[in-house]
């Protein structure tokens, strides 16, 4: 397992954990994102306990321990925070940006070194050493706090659940014809995205940003004019569906 | 040593340690209802008047150890939280360690090796700790188990003077088969309990 380079610019890069062998197994269907710069490094969404060991080993091969300086959360579910305790005794003083709205449920992990920096509603930003990042508010796609991470200089949304695709085929890295990923993704967000309400905000919110990547959490990426086609089919497809 | 990369052992010793703080709950109620029956005892003994004569000092002896039960078993009590904390925090320094063992088959650095050294101190660290706090609830056990000895010898020497009672022969008849069944069941709790520290004082060796 490697960390494979997305974006690579004077000030930081932005890397993705790849798995090598089987591709149905539980490793390959989480993307896991990390920047680095010089100074600081920030792990997304660290992942379910399978991908602990892995992804510490590929962490390593970057940086050293001590410039992990954060992570970042972007909703609760289990293949986003179940390795918490686990990164909380391998890290003494980094700080965790996650929903504010999930500050009670963080106490559940018994965190000892890692400080928790609750972020409100509205969202906020990310100064990792001279790199600015934008937290942007993605509630109720599909977590009642959820919020994703823009990065401006490198055009780089990570988009949490929204885009994902779940056991889909991970042959290249990027959705390459839009048209024949649809089948991977439509139920997904019939299902999972439960407010058309929330799915138009966010929407809205998202075109107003210059994006290169649409990064999510399962499945293949997004890139170019495919970020655009994905933000129009998302825009028309009624969500909710388990509620009709 | 803890078999550190078997995690179902490692949850199964904290189970244990579950099932020697729930066996606490049986020991204080058994405890509670003999400073009761002390109380009791000492009514009836007190209306039989001369014919319980020799029950008084027997009543008196029933609601000491009783108290001293409760008191050990109070401070098991507080001590069972300290142990919970104890015992989960075994569970998650071997659940890391299993971590960096698995660390060290996906990278060979020195900061792999050294992040597997500290793991393992912590983990060594944390088995050390609970089997200090396990020592001290061994003690509480032990005296509790000297409780219930005195506490069936007193069941024996109440029979017999509850035989001389007369009229208030069989209530105080009750009171000492009252006495050696609570006494059998705490002891019963605190044997086990015994047997469970001594596996899991064994496993952390």
């Amino acid at each position: 397992m490697k960390l494979a380079e997305l974006y690579k610019g004077k000030t930081h890069s932005w890397m993705m954990l790849e798995c090598s062998g089987s591709k149905n197994d539980t490793h390959s269907a989480v993307n896991q994102y990390f920047i680095h710069s010089d100074y600081e490094s920030l792990l997304m969404d660290p992942g379910g306990i399978e991908l602990f060991s892995p992804m510490l080993a590929a962490v390593l091969q970057h940086t050293e321990l001590d410039k992990l300086t954060t992570l970042f959360a972007s909703h609760q579910d289990p293949d986003i925070i179940a390795t918490l305790s686990l990164w909380d005794k391998a890290i003494a003083n980094a700080t965790l940006y996650a929903p504010s709205l999930w500050d009670r449920f963080i106490g559940h992990f018994d965190l000892d070194n890692l400080h928790f920096e609750g972020v409100s509603d509205e969202g906020g930003e990310i100064q990792l050493g001279g790199v600015r990042l934008r937290i942007l508010p993605a509630h109720y796609l599909h977590a009642a706090g959820n919020f994703h991470l823009y990065d401006p200089t490198a055009k780089v949304l990570m988009s949490a659940n929204v885009g994902s695709a779940i056991k889909a085929p991970s042959d290249t890295k990027f959705v390459e014809d839009f048209s024949l990923h649809v089948k991977h993704i439509e139920q997904f967000h019939k299902r999972w995205m439960p407010s058309n309400q929330a799915k138009a905000n966010w929407i809205a919110r998202v075109k107003e940003l210059d994006i290169d990547i649409l990064a999510p959490n399962h499945g293949k990426l997004y890139k170019g004019e495919q970020v655009q086609e994905f933000l129009e089919w998302f825009d028309k497809l009624d969500v909710g569906s388990a509620a009709k | 040593m803890i078999s550190i990369s078997d995690d179902v052992k490692v949850v199964e010793n904290f189970v244990r340690v579950a099932q020697i703080i729930a066996n606490l709950e049986s020991i204080l109620t058994q405890a509670k209802n003999l400073s009761l029956t002390a109380k009791n005892a000492r009514v009836v003994a007190l209306r039989a008047g001369d014919a319980a004569l020799g029950f008084k000092p027997i009543t008196n002896f029933i609601d000491e150890f009783s108290e001293q039960t409760i008191a050990s078993t109070t401070k098991i009590a507080d001590l069972s939280n300290q142990l919970f904390k104890v015992a989960h925090k075994l569970v998650r320094c071997s659940q890391y360690f299993h971590q960096m063992t698995l660390l060290k088959t996906h990278l060979n650095s020195k900061q792999a090796d050294a992040m597997y050294q500290e793991a393992l101190k912590s983990q060594r660290r944390a088995a050390s700790q609970l089997s200090l706090a396990l020592s001290e609830l061994e003690n509480h056990f032990e005296d509790i188990q000297k409780q219930m000895q005195s506490a069936e010898y007193i069941a024996v020497t109440s029979r017999v003077e509850a035989t001389n009672a007369g009229d208030f022969s069989d209530s105080l008849q009750s009171v000492s088969d009252f006495i050696a069944s609570a006494a059998k069941t705490i002891k019963t709790a605190v044997v086990y309990n015994l047997s469970e520290i001594h596996t899991l004082r064994g496993v952390l060796k």
